[in-house]
């Protein structure tokens, strides 16, 4: 828990949030750079073959959330350590978050990060378009972080796990509806 | 009189920081510039959405 013990906390957690953030930015652009290379591979494939199979992927993963089917991701179990935290708050916040960022160094919970990745490998679109889905993605992140910041509020962590099906199914069923409209046509 | 000025402010904070807004936002974005064949923002929404997926983490 990034903002723990809480909003109340006598440290400049605003500060926390943006350099956590700019990890979270950080991070994204770079697993997105990995991607950007690896997607040269993909080009030989004909392109109807890699718009279906990005299609075909983001509808299992929309019966994933939903229930539907069952299963596992292929996430890296483990958190990341606390202690990255302790000591040294701007730096190890720049590190949390960078880490987080990647979306390879602890739990990816939701099966729509998958889609993203596997969509971009497979478009193989210019560098800085993959570069900036990648920083959309830490953004994303930091969004959520920034909402529990401004939000201030003790029910935060309930009123989150009470929404994160929805949250869940609502974007994996329209990245779904936008893989298809964009790529199958 | 407290109590009533600041009740909005509460309501107005709890609808803004609402986790299912910027989904609705990010999702009709994402649709839409895929409707218009706007590859580059369509997959930047669609990133955005992912990442914002995982909220549950921090």
């Amino acid at each position: 828990m990034l903002f723990s013990p809480g909003w109340r906390a006598p440290i400049r957690q605003g500060e926390v949030l943006a350099v956590f953030s700019l990890g979270l930015v950080l991070g994204g652009a770079l697993s997105a750079g990995v991607v950007w290379l690896v997607s040269g591979l993909a080009a030989p494939v004909p392109a109807t073959a890699r718009a279906v199979l990005t299609v075909l992927v983001a509808a299992v993963a929309a019966a994933r959330e939903a229930g539907l089917i069952r299963l596992p991701l292929p996430q890296n179990s483990r958190q990341i350590p606390q202690e990255v935290l302790m000591h040294r708050l701007r730096t190890g916040s720049l590190q949390f978050g960078f880490e987080m960022g990647t979306g390879v160094r602890t739990y990816v919970s939701a099966s729509s990060p998958y889609v993203l990745a596997l969509g971009l490998l497979l478009a193989h679109m210019s560098a800085p378009a993959t570069l900036l889905a990648g920083v959309a993605f830490g953004a994303g992140r930091a969004l959520s972080a920034a909402l529990t910041y401004w939000a201030r509020s003790r029910d935060r962590d309930a009123l989150i796990a009470a929404r994160m099906a929805w949250v869940k199914n609502v974007t994996a069923l329209s990245v779904l509806a936008a893989a298809t409209l964009l790529l199958v046509r | 009189m407290l109590q009533l000025t600041a009740l909005p402010a509460g309501r107005l904070r709890r609808g803004l920081t609402e986790p299912l807004l910027p989904v609705t936002v990010l999702a009709l974005l994402a649709v839409a510039a895929a409707a218009l064949s706007a590859t580059v923002m369509c997959w930047a929404a669609v990133g955005a959405l992912a990442g914002f997926a995982l909220s549950g983490s921090v």
